[in-house]
């Protein structure tokens, strides 16, 4: 146990100076777990409110009519919201600014005075159509001011059925790990589903990248305050240093992402409320929430991504001499989470091309995302293939990492951006 | 007497520079023994291979005679090294810092805590031990540091230019500590500066380097006497050929 010896006194070390660095605690942890609840909360209140609004207001008619359909449409609209009507009024500018100031409303309704004429006419035939008149007015002030505009179609489409019923209707059924599930619409599974499948990779994302920003300030900044010195020459074995560094990452970077996905989730639940009535479904009742199996995979797979990537990042830090090149340097890293992170949002990788789905595959930062979408249909296989792709390119990385830090390189080398000519001579052997 | 540090024809190549050129020097157990000349001399190299941070490209160094190469990790039980311009831990207290020190040395939290007691005397610092050390001075950051290199009474303290940046009074205070401290515990010190002044009222020994070879080494008095100066500085500035 000579090879952790010291470890538990560093680690302790570097959780406090992580954890009191105030760009960490507030850019990591405080931001995400205040930002997304705040803007769900904010979205969520923001339609809620313009919904109850528009079901509370004043549904102002000016029927300018007269005939039976138009008292019709006053009744049925009467039935489902609160309705004043005006009767003959030329509809000018001034008319309507008027009227929307003295009933304090933002929409009216005109019903021409060929109304009835037209609904009449539609009877024998079908291409006349009947209109009705909407004003609505534009401030710009929310973005659901106008959500009074959907009420109103949505009255108007129920109108439409209730005079003429629909004679045909489509009941749709899904297809699920090869079972006909009926009266789910495909549709509807799509947009729930694809609302995860986004939520997944991107935590991925922001949690690999905040974890490697970590790992890469808390290396160059031993090396900038330079104490890196001091620590190397104490009596601890090089591995305890290099281990303290990346599990006080992970942990910190793990309290990071609870975080984010915390407000991220409250951030997603706020639009999936604003999903029309009736298009809820139980996911777990459907088998498409993964397993405790298919958890304990997408957990493993996590891990093992998560400590090569924060491996690569020590390596690359320990090429740089301060936090702010050690944090620009560790970017170069970046397109290689981001570009299977983004297209495995929206691409099936079964469906792509073999050069591309090969491309992926390497990446070993892909892996995680898609193990999350193998598990949810049960694909267990492709899921442990990954696994064990990453845990070997993870054994890589960290015996470099060891490497690195058992020789004098973890001081001495320095990377040369301009001209690689001159290459130091530094020898091969390492410290005992 | 057993020898505390023993360098024998010690090489260090960057590159197409040679910062070490082939050292020699013996240092006495219980002696403070100084590496004394020039910015760029080859005196940081000499400690850092001392303190196992470099490995030389030839030639042998011997630490109470274990091998800082291939006996690194017992060299580092018994030496303390504190680098030119060292930092400490922006976010820890002086206090913790001490702590996170001391328990590297000994698995006794009373060691620890009679370690972390008496380097807190040797600060000087009272009070301000509890403050972060991202709000210590300079001055009060390398009597932290200093106190820490010495609190685990170590066989050899390798101190690379102790008193370096800090005024007058400071520099004096970390001089005196160290002078007291090697006298009442018997800590062999190897120290680099480049201050040769300082160094005549703090070492037993010293080696006068240039190009990184040894040129002179001797008491500071014997160098005086033998090349008729003043000082060192005098001596080093004939050794060298430029009076």
């Amino acid at each position: 146990m000579d090879l952790l010896k010291g470890f538990g006194n560093f680690l302790l070390k570097e959780l406090k100076e992580l954890v009191r660095d105030p760009k960490i605690l507030l850019g990591m942890i405080i931001v995400p777990l205040l930002m997304f609840p705040v803007l769900g909360g904010i979205m969520s209140y923001s339609i809620q409110s313009a919904q109850e609004k528009a079901e509370q207001a004043t549904v102002l008619v000016v029927n300018n009519d007269g005939g039976n359909w138009s008292t019709s449409l006053i009744a049925f609209l009467n039935f489902s919201a609160r309705v004043s009507v005006e009767n003959n009024k030329v509809l000018d500018n001034n008319t309507i600014l008027e009227l929307l100031a003295n009933y304090n409303i933002t929409y009216l309704i005109e019903i021409p005075e060929d109304f009835s004429a037209k609904m009449n006419q539609h009877q024998s035939n079908q291409s006349v159509i009947a209109y009705v008149r909407f004003y609505g007015a534009f401030s710009g002030a929310s973005l659901f001011e106008n959500i009074g505009s959907s009420v109103i179609d949505n009255l108007i489409y129920q109108f439409n059925r209730h005079w003429a019923p629909d004679s045909v209707a489509i009941n749709k059924s899904t297809i699920i790990k090869g079972n006909v599930v009926e009266g789910v619409d495909p549709n509807i599974l799509t947009t729930l589903m694809y609302s995860q499948a986004i939520a997944m990779p991107i935590t991925i994302m922001i949690l690999l990248t905040y974890s490697m920003q970590i790992a890469a300030t808390s290396v160059a900044m031993e090396k900038e305050e330079k104490t890196l010195e001091t620590l190397l020459t104490l009596p601890m074995d090089r591995f305890a240093i290099l281990m303290g560094k990346l599990s006080g990452t992970i942990l910190v970077a793990g309290i990071g992402a609870l975080a984010y996905m915390l407000g991220f989730n409250y951030y997603m639940s706020s639009f999936t409320a604003t999903f029309p009535a009736g298009t809820s479904l139980d996911l777990a009742s459907l088998g498409l929430v993964p397993s405790v199996f298919g958890y304990l995979l997408l957990g493993i797979s996590l891990f093992v991504t998560l400590l090569s990537a924060l491996a690569l990042a020590v390596i690359v830090s320990a090429f740089v001499e301060d936090v702010r090149s050690a944090q620009s340097i560790v970017g170069y890293i970046y397109p290689l989470i981001f570009i299977p992170a983004l297209a495995l949002m929206y691409l099936d990788i079964n469906t792509l091309p073999l050069a591309l789905k090969i491309l992926l595959y390497a990446i070993p930062y892909s892996h995680p995302i898609i193990a999350s979408k193998a598990i949810i249909i049960g694909d267990y296989l492709t899921a442990i293939i990954g696994i064990v792709y990453v845990t070997a390119f993870t054994l890589v990385v960290m015996y470099l990492a060891s490497r690195l830090f058992a020789t004098e390189k973890i001081l001495t080398a320095k990377l040369k951006f301009k001209g690689l000519r001159k290459r130091e001579k530094t020898p091969k052997g390492e410290f005992q | 007497m057993s020898l505390a540090v023993e360098a024998v024809d010690v090489v260090k190549i960057f590159g197409e520079i040679r910062a070490v050129d082939g050292l020699s020097f013996n240092v006495k157990n219980g002696e403070t023994f100084g590496l004394i000349g020039p910015n760029g001399a080859g005196k940081t190299t000499a400690l850092r291979i001392a303190a196992t941070l470099l490995l030389s490209t030839s030639g042998v160094m011997k630490i109470f005679g274990l091998n800082v190469v291939q006996e690194a990790a017992e060299v580092r039980k018994i030496i303390t090294y504190l680098p030119e311009e060292a930092g400490a831990y922006r976010n820890l207290s002086g206090w913790e810092y001490l702590e996170f020190m001391a328990k590297f040395n000994t698995r006794s939290k009373d060691e620890a805590q009679q370690m972390v007691n008496e380097a807190a005397e040797i600060t000087g610092l009272g009070e301000r031990l509890k403050d972060k050390t991202k709000t210590y001075s300079k001055g009060m950051k390398r009597r932290l540091l200093v106190a820490r290199a010495l609190m685990n009474k170590p066989k050899l303290a390798i101190l690379d230019e102790p008193t370096s940046g800090l005024d007058v009074l400071h520099a004096y205070h970390v001089r005196e500590i160290i002078k007291r401290y090697v006298k009442e515990h018997n800590v062999t010190v190897l120290l680099s500066s480049h201050n040769m002044l300082e160094v005549e009222h703090v070492c037993d020994r010293v080696a006068l380097i240039n190009k990184g070879k040894v040129v002179a080494e001797g008491k500071p008095s014997e160098l005086k006497e033998k090349f008729g100066s003043a000082n060192l500085e005098e001596v080093f500035a004939k050794v060298i050929g430029l009076a």
